[in-house]
């Protein structure tokens, strides 16, 4: 079967668009997560003719497809699970020509995140979200996990900044969901194709929104002696009627370690740091970096510095996107786990955090998106040592569990992939996991596109319609 | 024996039904006969929209009516379908709160914002009602209580069911409950009369909303003090403290185009002057009232809407327009995935049937 199909694909596209040599397979058998699992061939398509024809053909000889851009994602989404080709989108990296007056984009799913605002910057327009990932993760990607970033508190996640998407469904049909206007009419598909992990349809193209550059940005680094106080200050921040463009948050152990490593001039004896970010009209951004920097010596700040330049701002933001990359001073392996819990609940959920790391014997470091309840504990370890993903997995469940028990859920903007699937009945009953599962069946009938993902197995549990009268024999 | 086999006997053809808590309404629904057609109701206000049907049961959500958590630090409100806007907004500004539903709601209820994906006029700034949908509990046509999404500000743990059923009019299944993210009110707002909407999207910054009524533009702004009244220098037009919302175009014809923004001048200059409108200027909405329009004149308009990649949606019309003008026009692409979606969580078509475009 899989030989046919690479025959086909080679002839049907071109043969130097298709890969099967064991040593490609083996590069491309994984994210930036822990699961591994190898498709049986590679194909890097360039159009959506490319992209039509790999389904249609995949289909034909019943073989999954996997759509992936750069792999970054870190809940397994784009690992195979049985006999599977995988499409990579790096080819397809064409913007096409702006709509300056609406401010949109189409976009082909592989070009790079950072590229698309670094091309849009002459016209002073940007795409919002922006992950830490940004200069390696692609637009296809970010609506594959409907990606967040440092500045989706005010400004929303990926679907709020996606208005059209050309698909290829499983079927091989080409459909554009949603548009350049407002509201289009029947159902929002535009919006449950956003954050569906490459299940529903493969994304060919993306209208994506650009937003104005803020004409001013004031960017304030916070220091305090622990979490409680920089959450406490969150809080404030917010009930004072504020909702600022970013607010990030890392706890000692991650401050000295981006400190160590980009020298973004972050107090390494501070028990706990704070980024917040205000933009937008010269007159407002001043009297709202004031009410936080009221509220943060209300709550004993120990430092408070508002960035005096684009480049300090920049060098401060390279901090934070940082974090991860410091890491691999410390130990040569991570895991970064990504959960979400009612804002409020945030310091207690850091304690935890710590208990469960000393629990499992694992380093603990974390940075979250403070303003919106986001955690991602970072466990270093050294995989080499004998017994320890076993660990890592066990202090990842402790955690879940932990979060879920206060109000929070499993993914705020990693996806849930193959590594969380089996935890998605802590959030929902057989009833909810069941009506997913319709939908996903609406749009893939023969369950071709990323199979195993998302949905444990056995979600679709019920049959159709109304039970039987009372009294029937059945 | 149920209730509802009970009164078959006693009641007239046409049943109401008035549940007054999610699990009554799930036994309500899963006791009506398969081939029932269930008209949902809220508080009302878009009973014109869609295709029309031939109901033999009426459901109202005006008993789910209680604000059920409100975590003004967490910014979410969990609330049932039937609380009107008007009672939920009053509720959240005690605390300087807002969901950002619509400004002139009309005894609409949360459910029907919801249902018909009805987003306020402060979209330009804020993005659609759909942004702020984080959880919706809805009831299947056989009775099961679906929940999804969650009561999180930042969440993408499973598919985006608050976003199916944001504009699904009640189609996938009864909106019974729902969990908004909400917004702090900001601490001054104003508005500010200008000549031109277009000039005063170039000068001003990200502001509320740009409405253009056929009585003038107004431009809506919140903030800081000091950030309105640098706005309004920039504006250079008369400011009034407050928002002074128009009041929505009434009439027995209504209806809504929607294009790109770019787009929505070379429409508002086809209308007739005897129109009353308002136009969303940046977002691309415009919403007509009148008493009097031709389906043919009506039939241009859709015409140069669709050709821009936009709708025209009728909101409200006489039965005579009616026969003779399609109430969404175009169906989208997508409309076998929609087909197989209705098809798939109310496999009897019991609840709005054919209400949607294509008749789903």
């Amino acid at each position: 079967m899989i030989e046919q199909l690479e025959h086909d694909l080679r002839e049907g596209l071109g043969t130097e668009k298709v890969f099967s040599d064991p040593l490609d397979l083996h590069i491309y058998g994984k994210d930036a997560g822990l699961t591994r699992g190898e498709s049986n061939l590679i194909v890097f398509p360039t159009t959506t003719d490319d992209v039509v024809t790999l389904v249609r053909l995949a289909s034909k000889h019943e073989v999954a497809v996997i759509a992936r851009g750069s792999g970054t994602g870190l809940a397994g989404g784009v690992v195979a699970t049985g006999e599977a080709l995988l499409m990579v989108t790096s080819r397809m990296n064409r913007i096409e020509e702006v709509d300056v007056e609406n401010r949109m984009v189409w976009v082909q799913p592989g070009v790079i995140n950072q590229d698309l605002s670094n091309h849009t910057a002459p016209l002073n327009l940007y795409f919002v979200p922006d992950p830490s990932s940004q200069s390696v993760c692609t637009i296809g990607g970010n609506v594959g996990n409907n990606a967040g970033g440092l500045h989706c508190l005010a400004e929303g996640t990926t679907v709020n900044h996606v208005l059209g998407l050309e698909i290829v469904t499983a079927d091989g049909e080409r459909v554009i969901l949603g548009g350049p206007s407002p509201d289009p009419i029947g159902l929002d598909l535009r919006s449950v194709m956003v954050g569906s992990e490459g299940t529903l349809g493969v994304v060919t193209k993306v209208l994506v929104k650009l937003t104005p550059d803020p004409p001013a940005v004031r960017t304030l680094m916070l220091a305090f002696a622990g979490v409680e106080d920089a959450a406490a200050t969150v809080s404030g921040i917010i009930a004072g009627g504020l909702i600022p463009g970013a607010l990030e948050m890392m706890d000692q152990g991650m401050i000295q370690a981006v400190e160590r490593f980009a020298h973004a001039g972050f107090p390494t004896d501070a028990g706990a740091l704070l980024i917040a970010e205000v933009s937008g009209h010269p007159s407002a951004v001043d009297a709202e970096a004031d009410l936080i920097r009221r509220v943060a010596e209300s709550h004993s700040a120990t430092l408070i510095h508002i960035a005096v330049d684009e480049e300090e701002r920049k060098r401060i933001w390279l901090g934070r996107k940082s974090a991860f990359g410091a890491i691999a001073q410390m130990n040569p392996d991570y895991y970064l786990h990504d959960t979400v819990v009612p804002r409020t609940r945030l310091v207690e959920i850091i304690k935890e955090v710590y208990l469960i790391g000393e629990r499992h014997g694992i380093p603990m470091l974390n940075v979250f998106h403070a303003g919106d309840g986001n955690l991602h504990p970072l466990m270093t370890f050294d995989a080499s040592q004998p017994g320890i993903l076993d660990r890592v997995h066990a202090a990842g469940d402790d955690l879940i569990k932990a979060c879920v028990a206060v109000g929070g859920s499993l993914s705020g903007e990693h996806g849930i992939g193959l590594e969380k699937r089996d935890y998605m009945p802590l959030i929902f009953d057989e009833v909810g996991l069941d009506a997913q599962a319709r939908l996903r069946e609406a749009f893939d009938p023969e369950g071709r596109l990323n199979p195993g993902k998302i949905l444990p197995e056995g979600s679709r549990c019920f049959d159709f319609g109304r039970p039987p009268p009372v009294g029937a024999w059945i | 024996m149920t209730v509802l086999d009970q009164d078959r006997e006693t009641l007239p053809s046409t049943r109401e039904l008035s549940p007054r808590s999610i699990d009554e309404a799930a036994e309500l629904l899963s006791q009506l006969p398969a081939e029932s057609r269930v008209h949902i109701r809220g508080g009302g206000t878009h009973l014109g929209l869609g295709y029309r049907f031939e109901p033999d049961v009426f459901l109202s959500t005006s008993g789910l009516d209680r604000i059920v958590a409100w975590e003004p630090d967490d910014l979410t409100v969990v609330v049932e379908a039937g609380v009107t806007v008007e009672e939920l907004e009053g509720t959240l500004a005690e605390k300087g709160q807002t969901a950002l539903l619509h400004e002139r709601p009309g005894g609409g209820t949360v459910g029907g914002a919801i249902a018909t994906a009805t987003s306020g006029w402060r979209r330009y700034r804020y993005g659609p009602i759909g942004d702020r949908v984080l959880e919706v509990t809805l009831i299947s046509s056989d009775g099961r209580v679906v929940t999804g999404g969650g009561r999180l500000v930042k969440n993408v743990t499973g598919y985006d069911l608050p976003r199916l059923a944001t504009g699904s009019l009640g189609s996938l299944g009864l909106i019974a409950r729902v969990c908004f993210k909400l917004w702090p009110l900001t601490v001054k707002s104003a508005t500010v009369r200008v000549a031109s909407a277009e000039d005063a999207l170039a000068r001003a910054y990200r502001p509320m909303a740009v409405l253009e009524t056929d009585e003038g533009t107004s431009v809506f702004l919140g903030g800081t003090r000091a950030e309105i009244e640098g706005q309004a220098i920039a504006l250079a037009g008369s400011l009034t403290d407050g928002l002074e919302w128009p009041d929505p175009p009434g009439g027995r014809i209504r209806f809504s185009v929607r294009v790109p923004p770019s787009h929505l001048r070379s429409i508002v200059q086809r209308f007739d002057p005897e129109w009353k409108y308002v136009a969303q200027f940046g977002v691309g909405e415009v919403t007509v009232g009148t008493d009097q329009a031709l389906a043919a004149e009506l039939g241009e308009l859709r015409m140069a809407a669709e050709s821009a990649g936009g709708a025209l949606v009728l909101l409200d019309a006489t039965d005579y327009l009616r026969q003779e003008f399609d109430p969404w026009g175009t169906p989208p692409a997508s409309l076998p995935i929609q087909q197989r979606i209705v098809g798939l969580f109310d496999p009897g078509r019991m609840l709005n049937p054919g209400i949607l475009p294509g008749r789903l």
